[in-house]
């Protein structure tokens, strides 16, 4: 679906992306994380055709997005990270122009505005919305014209915990119906939450790709942690996976029915990054 | 690079919509008439032609250039810009949205100026009309540029300041006599659209009718394609962002 290739991009002296390579594939939720600055959004601007690469490849459905970036924009969504909303005009009024820019059904609008919960706000000037709600207009503003492909930057950001919770479940959704979403974050639980894959951006490159369960299997210290009763209280027991001993009292303390909980210790997404890059996500 | 209706009319529609909420933009459209209203009825031997040309003056120049001008630099500043054009509209069908708003809501401001006066004669009105037409589409453009070259609202202050004082003062102060500001702002436009008001509407010049005004005319339509020009280069060279 997306197909990215030794892209690069400098600002003056500044090297922004330094060759970087990665796809996603059709039905996807691909995440990019990384700290300010590592380079997310300049690679969601190239994907977008807002801004131009010095070098590399990028397709999206085959299509060129150096050359052809009209063309791709009637397949692909995007929500930006500034609420870029016109402020004195109302959610209506902002809708129904994408709809006329798109020629696709005014009722769309409707539709997606009662999908969110928000139909009752349609009249609203968008300056008197919530953050949260406005992020909402944002989203359905970028489903109008059906696009195949969903660019998302930070999508959460700033928002309470409840408006990020629903835009999560939107998102789902969107995805089950087939809609490849690929996402710039660095919260690293919605990552881990809401990704198929990530890619760690750092400094303009990318330094680890997978699914978010595969990147905490490979840098698991393969231990796990034991919370026993021994009769004087609970304690916390750490054992290695790979050893009898461990195997030996584990099966021990389960027979004599003192386990109480068994934890295995994979590593979070932000302490991987730590280990990979050796800085810390900020 | 293909123009439609559709998405001018969109985008017509959206600024119509804008405008009617802008009381930045709304301001500037009540300034002439109030300007021409007051000289008219409180400057004490003012003749009746100089208020109204006046007002028409500075709608058309004032009006014409500071109000796309701003709405430019607003959708830069607020970055709608770049939402705009991820959609099928290009940036072509975004300028003539916008100045086609600025267009007729000049000429909706320029009757009701008319109709305050107690009307004009045909004679007059053709004049003033289409000397008006091509001023505004000639300020238009220079205010779309203005809009290109300020990062953001604040910045058309600085950038546009000028090029307004050049364009609406300069060619009133040359017909006030002194030669030399006189050739100075004859490199002006709009000095042709000023002297083409004056003759049309002072008592004192007899009647004038549209083909008298040939070359002011024709003037008029040069500045409409080197403005033009200078539009393509600026917009080639900054891009909208």
């Amino acid at each position: 679906m997306i197909e990215v290739n030794s892209l690069i991009k400098s600002y003056g002296d500044k090297r922004a992306l330094k060759g970087i390579s990665f796809q996603v594939r059709e039905g996807e939720i691909f995440g990019f994380l990384g700290p300010n600055g590592a380079g997310k959004t300049t690679t969601l601007r190239i994907l977008t055709g807002q801004l131009k690469a010095d070098s590399g490849e990028a397709k999206i459905m085959d299509l060129d997005v150096m050359k052809g970036a009209k063309e791709l924009h009637s397949h692909i969504g995007v929500v930006p990270e500034e609420t870029n909303l016109y402020e004195r005009l109302t959610i209506g009024q902002n809708l129904d122009l994408f709809c006329r820019l798109y020629g696709c059904d005014i009722k769309q609008t409707d539709y997606y505005l009662e999908r969110i919960g928000m139909l009752k706000e349609k009249n609203t000037q968008v300056k008197k919305l919530s953050k949260g709600m406005k992020q909402k207009v944002l989203l359905v503003r970028a489903l109008l014209h059906s696009p195949k492909i969903l660019f998302l930057d930070e999508p959460t950001s700033g928002l309470d915990p409840a408006s990020a919770d629903t835009i999560h479940r939107i998102l789902r959704e969107l995805n089950d119906q087939g809609i490849t979403i690929l996402l710039t974050s660095h919260n690293m639980e919605e990552v881990d939450k809401l990704c198929n894959r990530v890619a760690f951006l750092n400094q303009g490159e990318i330094v680890e790709m997978g699914s978010p369960e595969a990147l905490k299997l490979d840098h698991s210290n393969r231990r796990i942690k034991v919370l026993i009763d021994d009769g004087h209280g609970l304690a916390s027991k750490e054992l290695d996976m790979d050893s009898k001993e461990s195997a030996r009292l584990l099966s021990e303390w389960m027979t004599e029915g003192k386990v109480r909980s068994v934890h295995s210790c994979e590593p979070t997404l932000a302490e991987i990054f730590v280990k990979v890059t050796g800085r810390e996500f900020a | 690079m293909t123009l439609s209706f559709k998405r001018i009319g969109a985008i017509l529609i959206k600024e119509a919509h804008d405008f009617k909420t802008n009381i930045n933009i709304l301001i500037m459209y009540l300034i002439p008439i109030l300007l021409a209203y007051i000289y008219d009825n409180f400057i004490p031997g003012m003749p009746r032609g100089f208020a109204l040309s006046f007002g028409i003056l500075f709608l058309v120049v004032m009006v014409g250039m500071y109000v796309p001008s701003m709405m430019i630099a607003e959708e830069k500043e607020k970055k709608t810009l770049e939402v705009l054009l991820l959609s099928p509209a290009n940036s072509v069908e975004v300028f003539i949205g916008k100045g086609l708003l600025t267009f007729i809501s000049i000429i909706v401001s320029f009757i009701i100026l008319i109709a305050m006066f107690g009307g004009v004669d045909p004679d007059q009105m053709a004049v003033i009309l289409v000397g008006g037409i091509l001023t505004a589409v000639f300020c238009i453009q220079v205010g779309i540029i203005v809009g290109l070259l300020s990062k953001n609202q604040m910045a058309t202050g600085v950038v546009g300041t000028p090029v307004y004082m050049a364009l609406l003062l300069v060619p009133m102060l040359g017909s006030m006599g002194s030669p030399t500001l006189e050739k100075i702002a004859k490199v002006f436009p709009t000095y042709y659209y000023n002297d083409m008001l004056y003759r049309a509407l002072n008592e004192f010049e007899g009647n004038h009718t549209l083909l008298d005004m040939i070359p002011e005319l024709g003037i008029l339509l040069g500045s409409i394609a080197v403005a033009f020009v200078l539009l393509l280069l600026v917009y080639r060279r900054r891009g909208l962002g």
